[in-house]
């Protein structure tokens, strides 16, 4: 008898609680939980101290960030690209109201394939004379003990929930991602909790696939879960409505943007 | 300043240092250089390729700059995906892509800065966006290029605030510091023995003394300065009816309103 990882929008947003590492998926303006975000926020009760962890973050982690219900964040880029910086984060990290956990493209890509292979830790030469390892007093440097150079020993990252979108999804929670793959497929492998919103959800994806549901918790039908960011190939970012995101922050009415969708 | 605007100038510029047959590597939100690589590769480099952070994709081929339409570019005609965790650890070290990047701050010796501008670290005045790859590429890249849309002493700074990307420094093991940068003045390189910035030329209209007004360092300055040589009319009809009719390389040189507006037109006209 198959079992079916269907679940409610509902279930899946209680399965984040507070004090969480919450992984968003997708890339900064493309292929963004924007929709599962939205629907957090709107709830009566929202989660506390969430450290947020995701490569590049964009708009619903900047509202994530403006609501505070993300304390500490993890991540190497934090803006809107094209569209300039995220108006919630740059001020509350120029307020110093934000923890910031600094990493690179290279740091989050190590620690994640620390994290995938069971150890505490990845070396590279990232960082090396830069002073990255001033403001990241955690992470050590160690000697190859083959060639006797010194490398950076950039810790494992994990983290309790993983948030992905995607184009479709199956019962198993198998998924289509669209060419864009960013760092999901790893978020889902070291994710104690992985919640796919798919656009569309079928009985059973035709090979090839590019997420395996094995280790996805619960899959969720929601169609436009991505907008205003894209779903590439399916629907373009919207700049309107990224603009006009961005005016309501400045003008102070980021609670009745989350409100009112 | 004849018929051609800032914003060409330096996509031309951008697009001479590229050599045919080399691999370049796209950023996020760098629409100069995206144009800058695109008309290399339909003037005198047609066997450039491109690795792309959106889709951190591998493609050798061209479709015009876009806004809401930017995937097309880079997904809809890659040639693979590899990811950021592959791409980052395996397929971008292995390939050794030339690369522009945009400073916040950069000091005389090419180190640079994509963290935060002015306070501290915890308290910052200005906290930007973060470094992406900046602290990993430029330790042990050969290839690091950088463009400054509008050149000021906000960005040309005697003292970093800090060091995210690492230039001509002592600290280096491996890999080369920047090899070359383009603002809205001018091109500059990099002394070989003392690795400080050098003016190559001036752009047509900007004197020698602006130049230095507007940088917070001694340039070297060689003599006589050549002017940076202009745009010709095959690469501004690429720039602008093939390339980037939209316009949105210009987005990087404005700010404020004018920038919104821009964003706005060219938003609406992609519809």
């Amino acid at each position: 008898m198959p079992v079916t990882k269907i679940i409610p929008l509902s279930t899946a947003l209680g399965w984040v609680q507070d004090d969480q590492t919450v992984a968003l998926g997708g890339m900064t303006l493309y292929r963004r939980p924007v929709g599962f975000v939205r629907a957090l926020l709107q709830q009566k009760t929202r989660p506390q101290n969430l450290t947020l962890l995701t490569f590049t973050a964009g708009l619903e982690s900047d509202m994530l960030v403006g609501t505070g219900v993300v304390t500490c964040t993890r991540t190497c880029y934090f803006g809107l690209e094209i569209f300039g910086l995220a108006p919630m984060f740059t001020a509350a990290a120029s307020n110093g109201q934000i923890n910031i956990i600094e990493e690179s493209e290279f740091s989050l890509a190590a620690g994640l394939r620390a994290k995938m292979g069971g150890v505490g830790f990845m070396p590279g030469r990232a960082w090396l004379g830069t002073e990255m390892l001033t403001i990241r007093p955690d992470v050590k440097t160690m000697t190859d003990p083959y060639t006797g150079e010194t490398v950076v020993a950039f810790p494992a990252i994990g983290c309790d929930v993983a948030v992905i979108h995607v184009l479709k999804a199956d019962k198993q929670g198998n998924a289509i991602l669209g060419g864009n793959p960013t760092i999901d497929v790893e978020l889902s492998l070291v994710a104690q909790t992985v919640i796919l919103t798919a656009e569309e959800v079928v009985d059973k994806l035709p090979s090839p696939i590019d997420l395996p549901g094995l280790t996805v918790s619960g899959v969720v039908h929601l169609p436009q879960g991505a907008w205003p960011t894209s779903c590439y190939p399916l629907y373009p970012l919207d700049g309107e409505e990224i603009l006009r995101y961005i005016a309501a922050c400045h003008a102070g009415e980021l609670e009745t943007y989350i409100k009112d969708g | 300043m004849s018929d051609f605007t800032i914003d060409e100038l330096i996509c031309t510029c951008i697009s001479r240092q590229i050599v045919d047959g080399e691999l370049v590597a796209q950023g996020i939100a760098t629409p100069l250089v995206a144009a800058g690589y695109l008309l290399a590769k339909l003037t005198h480099a047609p066997n450039l390729s491109f690795v792309s952070a959106i889709g951190q994709a591998l493609s050798d081929t061209f479709a015009p700059i876009g806004i809401a339409t930017i995937e097309e570019l880079w997904l809809g005609q890659g040639l693979m995906s590899f990811g950021f965790v592959h791409g980052a650890c395996d397929f971008l070290p292995r390939f050794g892509p030339k690369e522009f990047f945009r400073p916040g701050q950069v000091d005389r010796y090419g180190n640079f800065n994509n963290l935060f501008m002015g306070g501290s670290y915890t308290r910052p005045r200005l906290r930007l966006p973060g470094s992406g790859g900046i602290a990993d590429v430029t330790v042990f890249e050969d290839k690091v290029y950088l463009y400054v849309p509008r050149h000021g002493r906000h960005t040309f700074v005697e003292q970093l605030d800090i060091r995210s990307g690492l230039g001509h420094h002592p600290a280096r093991t491996t890999g080369h510091g920047p090899r070359y940068l383009v603002s809205d003045l001018g091109q500059f390189d990099f002394a070989p023995e003392s690795g400080r910035m050098r003016l190559l030329s001036l752009h047509p209209g900007v004197t020698l003394e602006r130049v230095q007004a507007k940088t917070g360092f001694p340039l070297i300055i060689p003599s006589p300065i050549p002017p940076t040589p202009e745009p010709t009319a095959e690469e501004l009809h690429y720039l602008r009816q093939v390339i980037d009719p939209l316009g949105v390389r210009t987005l990087e040189l404005l700010g404020g309103a004018a920038r919104k507006n821009k964003l706005l037109e060219i938003l609406q006209k992609e519809h």
